[in-house]
């Protein structure tokens, strides 16, 4: 229990920034609770409760990491129980992590439905009593699934790092989004579904990863694994410059094919509604420009091998970056073209949309080259308030009355910014230290 | 110009508090083959990445075939070869493969060398990079950094995870390169004996400074242990120039010094009227004895 305890300890407080995130989103949540308790309602209690979940949900973002570290690692296999408290900690983090949103609705309900808020007024009413509970408890199940989706969407990103990761996180984005919207459609969402949906994930989640070392070992038994063949018929057909090899991007078919799939499975949910659509495609275009952020690290052996000063590295480096976008890029245009006829985009959603899938790629790409010194601060706190604003501005061009004004307001002040990224990113490769950009090197910890 | 294949001078690096190489000055010249010892920390992959231009200095400068190390021209950089601490390799790609990627950099690439040494090294061609096991992939990364013929080849621990009948090919290839004496070999490991046998300079790096540089028989004649005895049951009060260790028992006393010289020697004998046996030493107790 200790072990499980440290271990759900560390997710929220293990980094300096963790742990800052941590501290304010329980801030803005007791805060929120106060307010719901003890003033009126109002917008600003929607807003403080949103962003006190998503600084403690940030907060947490290091159980994924560290999850996935340990279940690769030879230790975990020497840890007495180590698998199963691996996995109990990751348990007790969503719950923690879901819990707020349960808690707060409670509070919310109670006060709305009674003058005194207090439960023990509302006791006396079965019937409000059985409602706040149910919708209580749908919130919090329905927080519980979406947090464990985020979660293992973050795991496969942040521990594969390859396109195989990036594919199956956006499956799991696209099922994070998509399952809940369809329910508030369908109005189909109900407490019984929830738990089993939770059921069904931590069984088939918890089986696989308690008992992957057994399939491991029987697979060695047996030779190889039957999925090592399929990659080695994958090999042979790999192909591109040798420059673009060695920074990665030599192939943007598979980050189309890891774009087109989910997309097809969503359209076989049958969901439809355009604002959907958009928010879903805008996220897919900043993961085309994600893999700009290993660019730095992979260029050591390039500038070792080549005739570039690191001014003109950059040049290279940003080329073979656009060369691959432009193909990425390209097919999510097509897409959401296609989309739009299938969704019913209006035209000006569309002539609004376009250009933020296009600045989606542009900033991520720029914001990925700008990593050069590992992911610090800044450039997570930008990423952040990157993303933020794509997804706000995109809810603005779905939203019934377009201001468009507004949105094209916004979209130019995107493009500004992603020229501002563009001369920080060449600045900071003028200068670029390869030994400070190495992700497996800390700064402060460097010695040999 | 002269023709040292590396200069530096006053060099010193930070990471932010942190000083990791202080004022280190040093040349290299073709021929040289140069291991580099230190501890844990003591900064060897940072004068290597230095020397290659990876990162900048805080102070002072690196100089690789007449060129500041931080802005390298192309066909300099054609002149060095680089095998990492943790390889670069393309998982994705077959050992011919990777192979040809980084042959199609150079405008020299002694392919048949590198399919001699293949052959001679059990590297299979057709295997898959990812499937590899870490010693096969550091003999690949050792091949790609041979193949352009590199006047200048460092290597930072290359041999740490190769087994023994690799190592010992790895070390003869080394020499068979360095034979030539036309390049320069920098190489650090933390495995002494390869460096004794291969190496005919050292440095030792302590605390950030270079301890001691110089070829490696001055070493083994400067710091070496000595046997002393007295005349009488006890053994007079001793002042030992250049002591590192000692220990005393009875009429005997074991020191290990630096910058002995027979001079210091016949002095001690007749200041304190003791006999004095001097034990060379291999190159690792130098190095313990250096960093007691």
């Amino acid at each position: 229990m200790k072990a499980v305890a440290r271990l759900v300890y560390s997710y929220f407080m293990g980094a300096p920034v963790t742990r800052a995130f941590t501290i304010v989103g329980l801030v803005l949540l007791a805060i929120d609770f106060y307010m719901l308790t003890a003033l009126p309602q109002s917008g600003g209690t929607l807003w403080a409760a949103i962003l006190g979940l998503i600084a403690f949900f940030t907060g947490s973002s290091l159980m994924p990491v560290m999850f996935g570290r340990l279940a690769r690692s030879h230790s975990i296999r020497v840890l007495p129980h180590g698998r199963i408290k691996l996995l109990a900690s990751a348990f007790i983090t969503t719950v923690l992590v879901a819990l707020p949103a349960g808690i707060l609705s409670l509070a919310a309900f109670t006060s709305g439905v009674s003058v005194s808020k207090s439960l023990l007024v509302l006791a006396e009413d079965p019937k409000i009593l059985a409602f706040v509970l149910q919708a209580t408890e749908l919130t919090f199940t329905s927080s519980f699934l979406l947090v464990c989706w985020l979660y293992l969407a973050m795991w496969f990103i942040t521990s594969e790092r390859n396109l195989a990761g990036f594919i199956k996180g956006l499956l799991v984005v696209m099922v994070a989004i998509f399952a809940p919207a369809r329910e508030i459609r369908d109005l189909s969402v109900s407490l019984v579904w929830n738990l089993q949906q939770i059921a069904a994930i931590w069984i088939v989640f918890g089986a696989g990863f308690l008992l992957w070392p057994r399939y491991r070992a029987a697979i060695a038994r047996r030779g190889r694994s039957r999925f090592a063949s399929f990659g080695n018929k994958l090999g042979p057909g790999i192909s591109g410059r040798e420059f673009d090899l060695l920074l990665g991007t030599a192939n943007p078919w598979l980050l189309i094919a890891a774009q087109v799939c989910p997309i097809v499975i969503a359209t076989r949910i049958g969901y439809d509604t355009p604002s959907v659509w958009l928010y879903y495609l805008t996220i897919f275009s900043t993961v085309a420009g994600a893999i700009a952020g290993q660019a730095a690290e992979r260029s050591r052996a390039l500038w070792l091998r080549g005739d570039w000063s690191r001014d003109a590295l950059f040049t290279q480096v940003e080329r073979a970056f656009w060369r691959h976008n432009s193909y990425v890029l390209g097919s999510l245009l097509l897409l959401m073209v296609g989309i739009g006829s299938y969704a019913g985009f209006s035209v000006t959603m569309l002539a609004a949309g376009l250009p933020l899938l296009v600045l989606g790629t542009v900033l991520s790409t720029y914001l990925g080259l700008m990593i050069t010194r590992g992911l610090r601060t800044l450039e997570a706190l930008l990423g952040v308030g990157v993303m933020l604003s794509l997804m706000a501005v995109s809810v603005l061009v779905a939203s019934e009355r377009v201001d468009l004004v507004a949105v094209i307001t916004l979209e130019v002040c995107l493009a500004v910014l992603a020229v501002v990224l563009r001369s920080v990113a060449r600045r900071r490769w003028t200068q670029i230290d390869w030994m400070a950009c190495r992700r497996d090197r800390a700064l402060s910890a460097r010695g040999a | 110009m002269n023709n040292a294949t590396i200069e530096a001078s006053n060099l010193s690096k930070s990471f932010g508090e942190k000083q990791v190489l202080r004022d280190i000055s040093f040349g290299v010249s073709p021929g040289d083959v140069i291991g580099v010892l230190g501890k844990n920390g003591a900064g060897k992959t940072t004068l290597l990445e230095l020397v290659l231009g990876f990162t900048a200095p805080t102070a002072g400068e690196v100089r690789v075939f007449g060129h500041q190390s931080y802005n390298l021209p192309g066909q300099t950089k054609a002149r060095v070869g680089f095998v990492p601490q943790q390889d670069e390799l393309l998982d994705q790609l077959s050992v011919a493969d990777q192979l040809r990627v980084i042959a199609s950099f150079y405008p020299r690439w002694d392919a048949e060398m590198i399919a001699r040494l293949c052959a001679d090294w059990s590297v299979d061609l057709k295997a898959r990079v990812k499937a590899m096991s870490v010693g096969e992939r550091q003999k690949l990364s050792i091949l790609l950094a041979f193949g352009h013929s590199p006047e200048l080849l460092i290597l930072d621990e290359p041999v740490a995870s190769l087994d023994p009948i690799a190592r010992r090919q790895f070390l003869e290839q080394l020499l068979t390169l360095s034979a030539d004496g036309q390049r320069a070999i920098v190489f650090s490991s933390h495995i002494v004996s390869d460096v004794e046998r291969l190496a005919n300079r050292i440095w030792i790096l302590k605390e950030g400074r270079l301890d001691w540089q110089g070829d490696l028989d001055s070493l083994k004649e400067s710091i070496v242990r000595l046997h002393i005895r007295g005349a009488g049951s006890e053994l007079p009060e001793l002042t030992i120039p250049g002591v590192l260790t000692v220990q005393r028992e009875g009429a005997f006393a074991t020191a290990v010094v630096r910058d002995w010289t027979p001079e210091a020697h016949q002095a001690l004998e007749k200041s304190a009227s003791v006999q004095i046996e001097v034990e060379p030493l291999g190159l690792e107790e130098i190095f313990v004895e250096l960093h007691r």
